[in-house]
Formats: C-alpha cells, sequence, structure tokens
C-alpha cells in the first residue's frame, strides 16, 4: 500500500541542470525535452539567468503593514491618522514621515498603490501573497525562484527564511522538497550544524556513503517520495555545513552601527551575507504589524526599526552592484483598515493597499495605481497578488506564462487569469 | 458647580454633552473652569465655553492635538501636535489667535505643560528630547536628553524647580531645572511590557499629575502586556512619592476590563480618579481612596475614555473616542434633575 505522502519527488524528474541544458541546447530527447519544453516555454534566458545570478530578496512585514503610515499616507483626510508624508528622492513621490531613510532611496523603489486582494485574513492573504493564487496547491514565489534561479553549483539552499517564529510553513507544493524554504530562527545557525568532534572527516564520509546505500536499496521498491525528502534535508544540512562560517563570523562593528544592533538589523546584515554567498531567494520577516490597537504608536516602533537597516541593505546591494540583478520585494498578506477603531487601531483590509519594490527587472521610481482620497478604494490601476507573482517572475527573467511540468501534467506558473503589471518592468 | 448636594463620587452622572464629529485624542479644563478644549483625530481644536456653552474651532496644526494646557488664568491655551508643532492661543480675544508657534520636536510633540509660574513649557517628544521654552519668547531654554525610547509624558513638580519625564520602557527622569541636570532616575518597569508574539514593547505615561502640595504624583498607563496589539493588557495607575521616588500605590481596574488607563487626577478631598479603555471601546471612570489600590467606586461609560481633567471640584470632564466631551457630576442628582432626566 502506497502512503499519502506530501511530496511527490518531482523535482528529481526535473533537475534545473537538465532543465537549462535542455532548453539552452534545444534538445528534445524523450524525456529530457519533454521536460524542457513543458517547464518554461521560453527559452529564456537560461544562460544568461546562470551567468547573471537573479536573486530575489522578500522583506515581509508580518500582520499587515498599514498602507498610510507607509507608502500611500493621506495626512489630513479623514482617516489619514497623525502622521506626515515626506518628500522622497523621488520629485513628486511622497511616502510617510516613519519612513525617512528609506524616502531617501526611493529612487531605487517604485511603489504599487492599488492593490485590491479581496482578503482580510493573515494566513488566506500569505499565501495569495506568496503563491499568486487564491487557492489551491502551488509553490511559494521563493520555491519557484529556487527552482528555477538558483544554480546547480550554489553552496546554500535556493530559499533561505530569516524570521523568529512561524518556521513551519510548507511553501515548495509540487516542486519538491529541495525547493522548500529553509526557515532559520533569526541568525542563528541551524542546530547541529557542526560534525561532532568525535567523528573525523573520514568517518562522517563513510557514514554518509551509508546513509545512501540504505536510502537506494529502500527505495527500490517504494515511492522516492519520502527519501526523497530526507535526501534533500541532509543535502540542504550539507551546504549548510559547509558554509557555517556564515554564522559563526563576527559582525563587524561599523555594520551593526549601520544596521542597528536589534534582531532586524541583525537578520538582514545575515540576509546580505547570504545574497553575497549564492544564495537565490532570502526572505527576512519582520514582525509586529497586526495593529488592532495602538496602531499609530506601534508603526512609529516598528517602521522606525525597519526603516534603517532596510535602507543600508539596499545601499549595500546597490554599492556592491547586486541590485541589478537581485529583486526586492517589501510587502505584506494585507493592508489596514482607514478606518481607525476606538484602539487608536486598524483592522485587516485587503481591499486598497500597497507594496514597495525595486531591483532587478524593475523600473524604479513608479507609483502605480492610486486610491480615492480616504484611502477607502482603488480609483486606478487595480491589481491583485495575481498580478503581482505574475510581475515577480518576470523581473527576474522567467516566463510566468509558462508551466509547470509535474509527471508530464502542465500546470501554470503564475495564475492565468492574471498578468505582469507591464508598465513596472524596466 | 452644584452647590447644592456633597460631592459624592458614587453618585457620579452625566450632566452635560459637547458633540464633535471625530474621535477625540485629549483635552484640558482650564483652572477657571471657563473653558474645555479638546484636541481630536483630525487638524483641529475644539474650545468650548463651560459657562454658555459657545463652541470654536481653533485651525492651524498640521497634525492630531495630542496634548493641551491652560494657564493659571485661562487667559492663554498651550496645545502640542503630533506633527512636532506646539501653539499659544490668546483667549482674551473673541476669536482666539495663535500668539506664538514653535516646532518644539521632530516628530510628534506627545505632551506640554505650563510651569507653577507661568513662565515656561515644558515638551517632549519622538525626538527623545524634553524641552524648556520660556513662553515670553518662545526661545528654547533648556534642552534634556538621556531617554532611549520614545518619551510619553512630561509635567513640573509644584515647585517649578523640576520636571519628570516618563518613556516607552518606564524609565523616568527627575530633571533639576537650576542645575541643568538629570537629578534622579525611577523605574516604573511595571508601566511597560515586550509583547512576545509581535516583537514589540508597549508602555508609556499616557497622563500624568502631581498632588496640589507635590508630595506625589501619579502616572496612567498600561501593565501586565498579554495582547497589546489587540488590546489586552491591563490599565494601570501608579502613584509615586516625591521625596523617596518609591511606588505607594499601583491603581487597578477590574480584572475584566483590558485596556488603557488614559487619564488620572487627585481630587482635593483625597481620592484619585482614574479614566480608561477597554478593547472593547467602553470606557470606565475609576475612584480609589488614598489607601487603597482596589477602586471603591467604577461609573461605566458607553464609549471609551481618552482623558479626564476636573471642572472645579464636583465635575469630571472626559474626551470621548466618540467624538464627544461629557460632564459628568460627582453627587446626587437633585430631585429636580432626575425628574427631567426621568
Amino acid at each position: 500500500m502506497r502512503r499519502d505522502q506530501d511530496c511527490n519527488g518531482i523535482d528529481h524528474m526535473i533537475a534545473r541542470r537538465d532543465f537549462l541544458v535542455g532548453t539552452t541546447a534545444g534538445a528534445i530527447g524523450t524525456t529530457a525535452g519533454a521536460i524542457g519544453m513543458g517547464t518554461l516555454t521560453s527559452p529564456l534566458n537560461a544562460a544568461t539567468l546562470e551567468k547573471q545570478q537573479k536573486r530575489v530578496l522578500q522583506i515581509y512585514l508580518q500582520g499587515g503593514v498599514s498602507q498610510l503610515e507607509s507608502w500611500d499616507p493621506k495626512p489630513g483626510t479623514q482617516f489619514g491618522g497623525p502622521f506626515q508624508a515626506i518628500p522622497t528622492s523621488v520629485p513628486g513621490m511622497h511616502i510617510s514621515e516613519l519612513l525617512p531613510h528609506t524616502a531617501q532611496r526611493m529612487h531605487l523603489l517604485s511603489i504599487v498603490r492599488s492593490i485590491n486582494t479581496k482578503i482580510s485574513d493573515h494566513r488566506q492573504g500569505m499565501l495569495y501573497m506568496e503563491k499568486g493564487r487564491r487557492a489551491g496547491e502551488f509553490p511559494y514565489l521563493g520555491s519557484v525562484a529556487s527552482k528555477y534561479l538558483a544554480s546547480a553549483e550554489s553552496n546554500l539552499p535556493g530559499y533561505i527564511h530569516i524570521t523568529k517564529r512561524g518556521l513551519t510553513d510548507s511553501t515548495a507544493a509540487f516542486l519538491g522538497a529541495s525547493h522548500a524554504e529553509l526557515a532559520l530562527e533569526g541568525t542563528d545557525p541551524p542546530e547541529n550544524l557542526a560534525v561532532p568532534d568525535s567523528i573525523d572527516q573520514s568517518a562522517d564520509e563513510a557514514r554518509e556513503q551509508l546513509r545512501i546505500q540504505f536510502n537506494r536499496r529502500f527505495t527500490q521498491q517504494r515511492s522516492r517520495a519520502l527519501t526523497d525528502v530526507y535526501n534533500s534535508s541532509y543535502d540542504q544540512a550539507a551546504k549548510l555545513m559547509k558554509r557555517k562560517e556564515m554564522f559563526e563570523r563576527n559582525v563587524a562593528e561599523k555594520d551593526l552601527d549601520r544596521y542597528g544592533r536589534h534582531d532586524f538589523g541583525r537578520h538582514c546584515l545575515l540576509a546580505r551575507t547570504l545574497l553575497e554567498n549564492d544564495a537565490t531567494c532570502v526572505k527576512v520577516t519582520h514582525h509586529g504589524y497586526d495593529t488592532h490597537a495602538e496602531n499609530f504608536n506601534f508603526h512609529l516602533e516598528q517602521l522606525g526599526e525597519f526603516d534603517q537597516p532596510f535602507s543600508m541593505l539596499l545601499d549595500d546591494l546597490h554599492q556592491r552592484g547586486m541590485l541589478e540583478s537581485t529583486l526586492v520585494i517589501v510587502y505584506s498578506e494585507m493592508g489596514r483598515t482607514p478606518k481607525i477603531n476606538t484602539k487608536y487601531g486598524r483592522d485587516h483590509w485587503g481591499t486598497a493597499w500597497s507594496i514597495a519594490l525595486g531591483g532587478c527587472g524593475i523600473q524604479p521610481e513608479a507609483i502605480i495605481g492610486k486610491t480615492n482620497q480616504d484611502g477607502t478604494k482603488v480609483t486606478e490601476r487595480e491589481v491583485d497578488a495575481g498580478h503581482l507573482f505574475h510581475t515577480y517572475l518576470s523581473a527576474v527573467g522567467l516566463d510566468s506564462t509558462a508551466d509547470h511540468d509535474v509527471f508530464g501534467r502542465s500546470i501554470p506558473i503564475g495564475d492565468p487569469a492574471a498578468e505582469p503589471i507591464k508598465e513596472l518592468l524596466s | 458647580m452644584n452647590e447644592q448636594a456633597a460631592i459624592d463620587p458614587v453618585e457620579t452622572h452625566q450632566v452635560a454633552e459637547f458633540k464633535h464629529e471625530n474621535p477625540l485624542t485629549t483635552l484640558r479644563v482650564d483652572p477657571t473652569s471657563r473653558f474645555v478644549a479638546a484636541g481630536a483625530q483630525d487638524l483641529d481644536v475644539q474650545l468650548w465655553s463651560l459657562e454658555d456653552g459657545k463652541h470654536q474651532t481653533l485651525k492651524g496644526h498640521k497634525s492630531w492635538v495630542r496634548s493641551i494646557d491652560f494657564s493659571a488664568d485661562g487667559n492663554q491655551l498651550y496645545t502640542a501636535c503630533w506633527g512636532g508643532g506646539v501653539k499659544i492661543w490668546d483667549l482674551k480675544q473673541d476669536i482666539p489667535q495663535v500668539v506664538r508657534s514653535i516646532q518644539a520636536h521632530q516628530g510628534s510633540t506627545r505632551w506640554v505643560r505650563v510651569s507653577p509660574d507661568g513662565k515656561r513649557l515644558a515638551t517632549c517628544g519622538n525626538d527623545l528630547l524634553v524641552k524648556i521654552w520660556k513662553i515670553e519668547n518662545g526661545k528654547l531654554e533648556q534642552q534634556f536628553e538621556g531617554h532611549q525610547r520614545h518619551v510619553y509624558g512630561v509635567d513640573f513638580h509644584p515647585d517649578g524647580e523640576h520636571v519628570v519625564s516618563q518613556d516607552l520602557m518606564g524609565v523616568i527622569f527627575v530633571w533639576n531645572l537650576k542645575t541643568k541636570q538629570k537629578e534622579r532616575t525611577i523605574d516604573a518597569a511595571m508601566m511597560t511590557g515586550y509583547d512576545k508574539k509581535f516583537a514589540a514593547d508597549m508602555g508609556g505615561a499616557r497622563d500624568m499629575q502631581f498632588n496640589v502640595g507635590g508630595s506625589l504624583w501619579a502616572s496612567a498607563g498600561i501593565t501586565k502586556v498579554v495582547n497589546s496589539f489587540a488590546g489586552i493588557q491591563d490599565p494601570i495607575i501608579v502613584v509615586f512619592d516625591w521625596k523617596t521616588g518609591e511606588v505607594t500605590r499601583q491603581l487597578r481596574a477590574d480584572e475584566k476590563f483590558k485596556g488603557i488607563a488614559w487619564g488620572i487626577r487627585f481630587h482635593p478631598q483625597g481620592f484619585t480618579i482614574g479614566a480608561g479603555a477597554d478593547k472593547s471601546g467602553k470606557g470606565e471612570l475609576w475612584f480609589y481612596s488614598s489607601d487603597k489600590e482596589e477602586a471603591f467606586h467604577t461609573f461605566k461609560m458607553k464609549t471609551a475614555a481618552r482623558a479626564l481633567d476636573l471642572v472645579g471640584d464636583d465635575r469630571l470632564a472626559v474626551a470621548h473616542a466618540d467624538g464627544n466631551v461629557r460632564l459628568y457630576q460627582m453627587a446626587a442628582q437633585t430631585t429636580e434633575a432626575k425628574g427631567e432626566s426621568e
């Protein structure tokens, strides 16, 4: 009897290396050709992608940052709240006074102010923003990036999530465990990264060979799915063990001065290190935006903590020449209600809210869409998470209208009902 | 003032209401009980005459007014807003005019208080500073640095030589205006909490007041943070001994009340009054005797209280989240009034 397994091992049928070779060489072999053609129909850029090593940096403001206290301020209006709008480095573009450092770097970013996901629920909103689909088992953006952007020679897992909680998301869907997010609890290395002192290198290698041998025998009469999961875990662990110095190195004082000594500052520094070391998708979660009470004091504190380290990270990516190959997304699972409740709070709101993004493939200095005077509805260029998902993938050079190939079954990468926000692409 | 009935907090009841269209943020009654002024979730100051109910709207701030004070004679009004501005208004004119505008702080000016001699203003703000201003010319006289987190409240001691400030983390500094130095640090850590789930601090003084002689001061705020992002924590009013800096009492509400204490006043007859907002949107007034930590009377209000002040000795003015200032009489209703209300 076969077990109902949550992973079908499809990633092992469509190894990225095979896909890239197949597409670039135009090979149409029995298996590889079909997989290659079905996976990404555009010959796009396989060589280019590999050469440029496109990356994704997701900054997830968990809980739902208020668009009115960030990217779409409306001071002096009925629901505008107490904070002012400040000019940015882009003439005519204003954002909240709570983001003074980011404001000086808006020439590197763009804003989408017209998101209507129609979802006011944390979990469903997050899934929609990550998958670009309202429902169904689809991979997160980070897993898609891992699948199609990660170099086969990468020394790091393709999708790494730095967070303090929420460590158990299943992100890869049919892409398989090797593209699932590796969640790091803050800047701490994963547990048991080091080889025990009692085992030397040769013993460790012998142990690994034995494990592989057992696995091979075990899978002969069974689905590979279960062992694929285990193998992926071992592969990820092995990669990390080789790069454990990233977690051990002392952070320079001058970097801590710039980024801050709090968790989020250190998380952004780790994200920089990971991206510099060939990580493909790094997600950093900053908690504390679900402000049903004390919205203004909490946004003052939380965005005050976000603003500088994010700006420093943006600067460093820019100065290292990495920004043009790194898509940067600052997003939430939803926005917050224009109406202010009796607790000085703003509640969940999926109807008219904003994100910021920039870097690889994104036209900088743009403002996409508009909300009405009170921020209660989108009045121009309404988009949803489906459009955003297409846009992200297009920005990193992937054809979001192509299909995943799952056991020969084609599954559209992006929601066929949506399309990229073309005017946002460079 | 109702001179026919003795002050009795247990008999507290509503006697008047002044309506505004937006939720109120703060209020203050002038010491001569002629005016009540309120800030709201808009850019204006609402001013009502307590004598005839005449209403005026004072325009000029660029953000919500967060704190208000009056001169002792009631002829000047001081207002501070989230935009950092402080305005001094002349109330002797039929239409109050701005005498002076000060950009007091970078970011919000959270609090403004006038000195006992009426010559200075103390302000605090989100730039972590406490500042002393000369009212006469609007010039900065002293500036105190030391708070590491946002400063929520500041007040003059009645001796006029000291200022007390309290920040988000419950750190209280006593500043000596003569030596221009920090004189004492007092710990009010019970008035702050770290929300582990959301990884953020909550706390701060939401109101402060000294008693008449200056032997005590009290600070209103929160304690026992459970989920402050949903408004789930306890209100608290902490009473400090001025001489020792020790906490003498921690005044609580009923344990079912979850929210914030937004107001505290020492009554001349020795009892203490608190006002708060529950997460449900309702409000309460709490009355404490001078030696107890539990309220001897709680008066329930239909909407959240966001500020409290005394009108003379027998009435309370409360700023409500529904946009109304309501006056409450701390005395039994007269037979005549009862008849009218029935």
